[in-house]
């Protein structure tokens, strides 16, 4: 059988590229993809911990069905964010918009 | 024996296609690397017979985000240009971040000693507890939820609706 | 008349300041009637006053009447009150101050007309009145303080009337300062005082101090400060340099200063506090010395003079500095008397030179002056007669005075302080007779001047008939049979007295050499000066060169004193500025700026203001927490 600990790897790899994704990207709709990245391995970790751990075993289910929610409403706004962006500015690159610069 | 090897199997696929999801060249590439990586991790909801939840996967993030996100970069004609650098100069700095962030959580994941049986799996965790789990337990949050949602497609639509001026 | 309302002499001319100077410029003739009316009320209330006085007189406790005192504030146990306390001191400066008030108002009526800010110089000095009223009745040593104070701004403000005049702001500035140095003393005494004793009562600190309560250390830091106020106020060396500038007030503002308010509140003081003094170590002795050295200094001074107001300020300097001498030795009989007569006399003066400057169109220098009696016929004869008195020539009111401060000098310190006393005396008559002659009598010097020159109108010459008046007849209160004809218990050495009265009788073998003294006095101004010739005063500072320098130059006075201040004063002044500008501006207020700038514009260089490098931070401080959790953990 697998161990969890394959799991708690596998969402840890997952997490540590969406932190590179948005650490290193400079188009936004990348950004936000890197944070669904991330958002899924913390899924995947709420999840495998309950079907180990919990003797509920539904709890991860709920957690993650919750998780995806929130995302949903996160890319819609942010998606609205951008394309509102590159209506004023002409690009979709984060660093570009640097007006509160000092 | 046979579910160990296609588990490896899915798990290498889905890291293969996250690393491709930020180091893709063109923002399409990452786009369809970024639907495969999600139903991977869909896949792993099976793995964990937890068949409702991949089933949400696929329609929601493999569905909905994924076209929400090719939209968007339709109407940012964010697609179209390969020759536009998709990195920042802070990426090596970045990737740093990222493997120190790894070996960090590797070194707990594996160093922990989790208390229960962590080779056990359970059996399959049916729509039936879940629904009754949402609806009841978690009734006020389930509600909030929803109105988070009506909020975030209210903001949505105003910041992203075309002005007359 | 109940005693204890003697708290409205000085509230009358108080209110009346108000008065005048809120609506005097809106009154016919600026107010000025309401200043004479106030003044007038307080002369006549004293009068009505004066016999419930003596009724209450006890001659054992030696205290008229302790017209009451209130509450006026309390924290914690220490409870604060004020009030009225008359005795036989306080009643003598009543008469004067009134009088020479009431006589000032009426002449400056005629003496001002016509100046800008007519309304405001009654106001001013119907307060200068109330003040110096408050002075002599304050039962303590804080409205003591309070009403010393407001004299000193009084003073200030009518010595500055002329503010449009550099010099008159300079003299003003000048009284201030100076008066103020020993103002310190003073508060420093006052405070001295009061931590010995807990009581700012002035009769309570004497009873404590004659009961040996305070300790001889206390006691001599406490009199020396206290009377180094007075010195200041009364301009004794090295104070007096303020009193002759002070002449570019108008000049029955100086009569006020010189004869009734300002000054002789350092001799009211002293006496006031002589028997603290009296137990101090050698404090009587400091008292004479110093009055003594100003007497001779500024009679000295006061030969080289030609400014007519100037020689009189120095012979006010000089007689104060005999009352001075009186006080030192003792006797609070000779220093009041003194300063009654000379009060009458240095008024009438005062008021004489003002008419002179008035009759002759603004001149005050002898050089130009000369030979106007004839046009200015009464104010020539009593300028004659206080001349005479002031001299010290029986039976004017001076020489009197001067007996009682000859046999208590003697008394208490020998023939030396008498003779150095003589001394001062015989001076005054000759410079005084110099002022005289070269004033009034002789052949015009400047013909233009006189001939426009002309007797001034009676509001100007009744105050000095009446002050003549009682310059001949205000000695004769030392006999016995006068005095209880006016219905005092006696003379006045029966009435104000520090331990025991006594009946006044002529000492021959004192007062023929008094009177040999001044009338060699007035004998050798009157052969140097005859016929207002110079020749033999000028024969005689050519004799002596180094001298008449000396003395022309008052001793270099103000030239010592701009020199401290130069090198002192200016020198610290540079050194604080210097502070200031280095350590506390440039270190503390600019450099507290430029470290906060600096900082800022390093730390804004973390205010990328773009999103990556905020993520980024975000990312490191996970990892960080992250490691610090593990390290934790171990």
């Amino acid at each position: 059988m697998v161990p969890l600990e394959n799991y708690l790897v596998l969402s840890a790899i997952l997490f540590s590229l969406g932190v590179y994704g948005v650490l290193a990207r400079r188009n936004a709709v990348l950004i936000l993809m890197s944070v669904e990245l991330m958002l899924n391995a913390v899924s995947l970790n709420f999840v495998a911990f309950a079907a180990y751990l919990d003797p509920d075993k539904i709890t991860g289910a709920i957690f993650a069905i919750f998780v995806i929610t929130v995302a949903a409403a996160e890319v819609g706004l942010a998606l609205a964010i951008v394309i509102r962006l590159f209506r004023n500015r002409a690009t979709s690159n984060v660093d570009e918009a640097a007006t509160m610069k000092w | 024996m046979a579910t160990e090897v296609l588990w490896w199997i899915f798990a290498s696929a889905i890291v293969a296609v996250s690393v491709g999801v930020v180091t893709a060249r063109t923002v399409i590439h990452s786009a369809i690397f970024l639907i495969l990586s999600l139903c991977g991790v869909g896949a792993m909801y099976i793995f964990l017979t937890v068949e409702f939840l991949a089933l949400v996967q696929f329609l929601i993030y493999g569905g909905a985000v994924t076209v929400l996100i090719l939209l968007a970069l339709m109407l940012t004609r964010g697609g179209g240009t390969v020759t536009e650098k998709l990195n920042g100069p802070q990426a090596p700095f970045a990737a740093a971040a990222g493997v120190a962030l790894l070996l960090i959580l590797t070194t707990v994941a594996i160093d922990t000693a989790w208390p229960g049986d962590t080779d056990d799996l359970p059996d399959m965790i049916t729509v039936t507890p879940i629904s009754e789990g949402l609806f009841m337990d978690f009734g006020a949050p389930f509600v909030i939820a929803s109105v988070v949602l009506l909020v975030a497609l209210v903001g949505a639509i105003i910041l992203a609706r075309q002005e007359d001026d | 008349m109940n005693p204890e309302y003697s708290w409205l002499l000085a509230a009358i001319p108080a209110a009346m300041f108000f008065v005048i100077a809120f609506a005097g410029r809106y009154l016919p003739r600026g107010g000025d009637y309401l200043g004479v009316a106030a003044t007038g009320a307080s002369f006549v209330l004293f009068f009505a006053l004066l016999p419930d006085f003596l009724d209450v007189f006890d001659a054992e406790a030696h205290v008229l009447a302790v017209a009451g005192s209130i509450e006026w504030s309390t924290i914690g146990d220490f409870e604060l009150r004020m009030g009225v306390f008359v005795d036989p001191v306080t009643v003598v400066m009543f008469a004067v101050v009134t009088t020479v008030a009431l006589m000032v108002n009426i002449f400056s009526i005629g003496y001002m007309k016509g100046e800008p800010r007519y309304y405001w110089f009654f106001a001013v000095l119907q307060l200068f009145v109330a003040s110096m009223l408050m002075l002599v009745m304050a039962d303590n040593l804080l409205l003591l303080y309070i009403s010393w104070e407001l004299v000193g701004v009084c003073s200030f403000l009518l010595i500055g009337f002329y503010w449009e005049k550099r010099s008159a702001t300079e003299a003003a500035k000048k009284a201030f300062i100076t008066t103020r140095v020993g103002d310190v003393g003073l508060l420093i005494g006052i405070l001295v005082f009061w931590k010995e004793t807990n009581t700012f009562n002035i009769q309570e600190i004497i009873h404590m101090a004659e009961g040996g309560q305070i300790s001889e250390t206390y006691l001599f830091v406490g009199s020396i400060c206290m009377f180094l106020g007075a010195m200041g106020k009364s301009a004794q060396v090295p104070f007096h340099v303020w009193l002759p500038d002070a002449m570019e007030g108008p000049t029955p503002v100086s009569a006020l200063i010189h004869a009734a308010t300002m000054v002789v509140a350092g001799v009211y003081l002293t006496a006031r506090m002589l028997p603290v003094f009296a137990v101090a170590d050698h404090m009587l002795l400091i008292i004479t010395i110093v009055g003594l050295t100003t007497a001779l200094l500024t009679s000295a001074i006061a030969f080289a003079q030609t400014d007519i107001k100037k020689v009189l300020a120095y012979s006010t300097v000089g007689k104060l500095g005999l009352m001075f001498v009186a006080l030192g030795s003792g006797s609070v009989t000779a220093a009041m008397f003194l300063l009654m007569t000379h009060a009458f006399v240095k008024a009438l003066l005062f008021l004489g030179s003002g008419s002179v400057i008035l009759g002759t169109h603004h001149n005050q220098e002898m050089d130009k002056l000369g030979g106007i009696w004839k046009k200015m016929p009464i104010t020539g004869t009593t300028f004659f007669v206080a001349t005479l008195a002031l001299a010290g020539l029986p039976p004017l009111a001076m020489f009197w005075s001067e007996d009682e401060l000859f046999a208590a000098a003697k008394d208490e310190w020998g023939l030396w302080a008498l003779a150095l006393a003589m001394l001062a005396v015989f001076a005054t008559g000759i410079f005084m007779v110099r002022l005289f002659i070269r004033t009034f009598t002789g052949q015009p010097r400047d013909p233009h001047v006189y001939e426009h020159t002309r007797e001034t109108p009676a509001v100007m010459t009744g105050p000095l008939v009446f002050l003549c008046v009682l310059s001949v007849l205000s000695g004769l209160v030392v006999f016995h049979g006068v005095g209880t004809a006016l219905g005092f218990p006696g003379g006045i050495s029966e009435f104000v007295f520090q331990h025991e009265p006594h009946r006044y009788e002529i000492d021959w073998a004192l007062a023929i050499p008094s009177v040999l003294v001044a009338l060699a006095g007035v004998a050798i101004g009157a052969f140097v000066y005859w016929g207002n010739d110079l020749r033999r005063s000028t024969a005689l500072a050519n004799a002596q060169p180094r001298a008449y320098d000396l003395i022309r130059n008052k001793f270099y006075f103000d030239e010592a004193y701009q020199y401290v201040i130069d090198r002192g004063v200016l020198g610290f002044s540079y050194l604080t500025s210097w502070f200031d500008r280095y350590v506390v501006n440039d270190t503390g207020v600019n450099g507290s700026a430029e470290v906060t700038g600096y900082a800022g514009s390093v730390l804004k260089l973390f205010q990328t203001g773009r999103l990556p490098n905020y993520a980024m931070a975000i990312a490191v401080g996970v990892i960080g927490l992250a490691l610090a959790g593990l390290w934790l953990r171990g």
